[in-house]
């Protein structure tokens, strides 16, 4: 209760709400564009540099990379059961249901960086290898719903003007990747000494500048949710908040069985029950042209989202523990 | 002034670069893509600020050839409309160095 409580209240999570409030409201404040994507980089070099930084000092032994090969069949599995149930339990055709799984099986990096927050204010401590496997998760949930979607017949047939490595640059070059993973390598190779010059600028400020884009987040959230909210039925705005938890209790068993430290399972499992909302609706636009973003965006960014900021958080710490100490 | 046809595509942002091949493909000498702020079709309002990929964004491509050249682009145009969201509207326009176009 005390972790729900301080999440709710903390920094990042009332500038989340006080840009959601302004959106819904018709605010007419705005975050110049350019300055959120900057924002954005700086944030995943941040975390990249640290997680990068953390590797150095620890190295990387067999169990992390156990975790990562978890975490990658995870993020394989997630959008054929988000399939399974978005064909179920809504009527979302099957390329709208194929696009939409694909943002629950990958990660929203955003998240991730606020559920590095939640853990560190909960005493917790993470590993540097979980950078990896956020930025490892980005990708398989793609495929995984491409397979499906040609499963039934509903992929892009040769669309014209496009060319062959198209799609294969925006999911394994997309910024995210590239970023993450860079900064990742940098902040390995260069390590404390390396980090120490750069902190002013990548550490200490890192909070008020994750208060920022939080800000512009709800500013988001709030207008997509205000255009989008027509397209989605109840079965779907239902879907936005259970899939999170059907992810995050398989997450946690991946946790359980390996073994991980709170921590880092808490992390693990905030990116399993995360939905994208950058990389992977880029991909969906040019795979699976025929499905509505106004579905997949709304849901992912305006329902999931504000979700797992808000409750999911102190729950998927509290699972972590439970599943750390075997309590569960 | 010397009379031609001017192509003006609304699509999403992600499309344009396809946009953009079937237009140099179909012997069309330029184009200009712009950004597009915000709008509506169908049901949905779309704006820049609401989506943090920007994905959805849209863009609009403007080129000016021949006849024979925008015919040409059309019939590509039409097939990549099929798939992705976008508006296309042809217009006779003026223009003053007929070799550019």
């Amino acid at each position: 209760m005390d972790i729900a409580v301080a999440t709710l209240l903390s920094p990042i999570v009332l500038f989340f709400l006080l840009g959601l409030a302004a959106a819904l409201l018709k605010s007419q404040m705005t975050i110049p564009e350019a300055f959120a994507k900057g924002l954005a980089i700086y944030l995943m070099m941040s975390i990249g540099l640290k997680g990068g930084v953390a590797i150095s000092k620890g190295g990387l032994g067999w169990d992390a990379g156990l975790v990562m090969l978890s975490a990658v069949t995870l993020s394989f599995l997630l959008p054929v059961i988000a399939y399974s149930l978005l064909r179920l339990t809504t009527r979302l055709s099957e390329v709208d249901a194929a696009a939409t799984s694909a943002h629950y099986g990958s990660i929203s990096i955003v998240t991730f960086v606020a559920a590095g927050h939640a853990i560190g204010a909960a005493g917790l401590d993470s590993s540097g290898y979980l950078v990896a496997v956020a930025a490892l998760m980005e990708v398989p949930a793609i495929i995984s719903a491409l397979i499906i979607a040609h499963r039934q017949r509903q992929a892009a047939e040769a669309i014209a003007g496009s060319d062959r490595g198209e799609l294969i640059r925006e999911v394994l070059l997309n910024a995210s990747v590239v970023v993450l993973l860079g900064s990742l390598l940098i902040g390995w190779v260069s390590g404390e000494t390396g980090m120490k010059a750069i902190a002013p600028f990548f550490v200490d400020p890192f909070q008020g500048v994750l208060c920022l884009f939080l800000l512009d987040m709800g500013l988001s959230a709030g207008r997509g949710l205000r255009n989008g909210w027509r397209q989605l039925g109840v079965g779907t705005i239902a879907f936005g908040v259970y899939m999170p938890l059907v992810s995050a209790a398989l997450a946690a068993s991946v946790a359980w069985l390996n073994a991980m430290a709170p921590g880092d399972a808490a992390l693990l499992i905030t990116l399993a029950a995360s939905a994208s909302y950058i990389a992977v609706p880029a991909a969906m636009r040019l795979a699976l042209p025929k499905a509505k973003p106004s579905i997949y965006l709304t849901l992912s960014l305006g329902i999931t989202f504000p979700f797992n900021l808000i409750l999911g958080l102190p729950l998927y710490i509290w699972l972590a523990r439970a599943v750390s100490t075997g309590t569960v | 002034m010397h009379t031609r046809l001017r192509l003006e595509l609304i699509i999403e942002r992600m499309a344009a670069p396809r946009a953009c091949n079937i237009i140099e493909d179909a012997g069309l000498t330029g184009y200009t893509v712009l950004p597009a702020l915000s709008g509506f079709g169908g049901v949905t309002r779309w704006s820049r600020d609401s989506d943090m990929s920007a994905s959805s964004d849209m863009v609009v491509v403007i080129s000016i050839g021949t006849n024979a050249q925008v015919q040409s682009a059309l019939q590509e145009l039409e097939r990549l409309l099929a798939s992705h969201i976008g508006v296309l509207s042809v217009g006779e326009v003026g223009v003053l160095r007929s070799d550019r176009f």
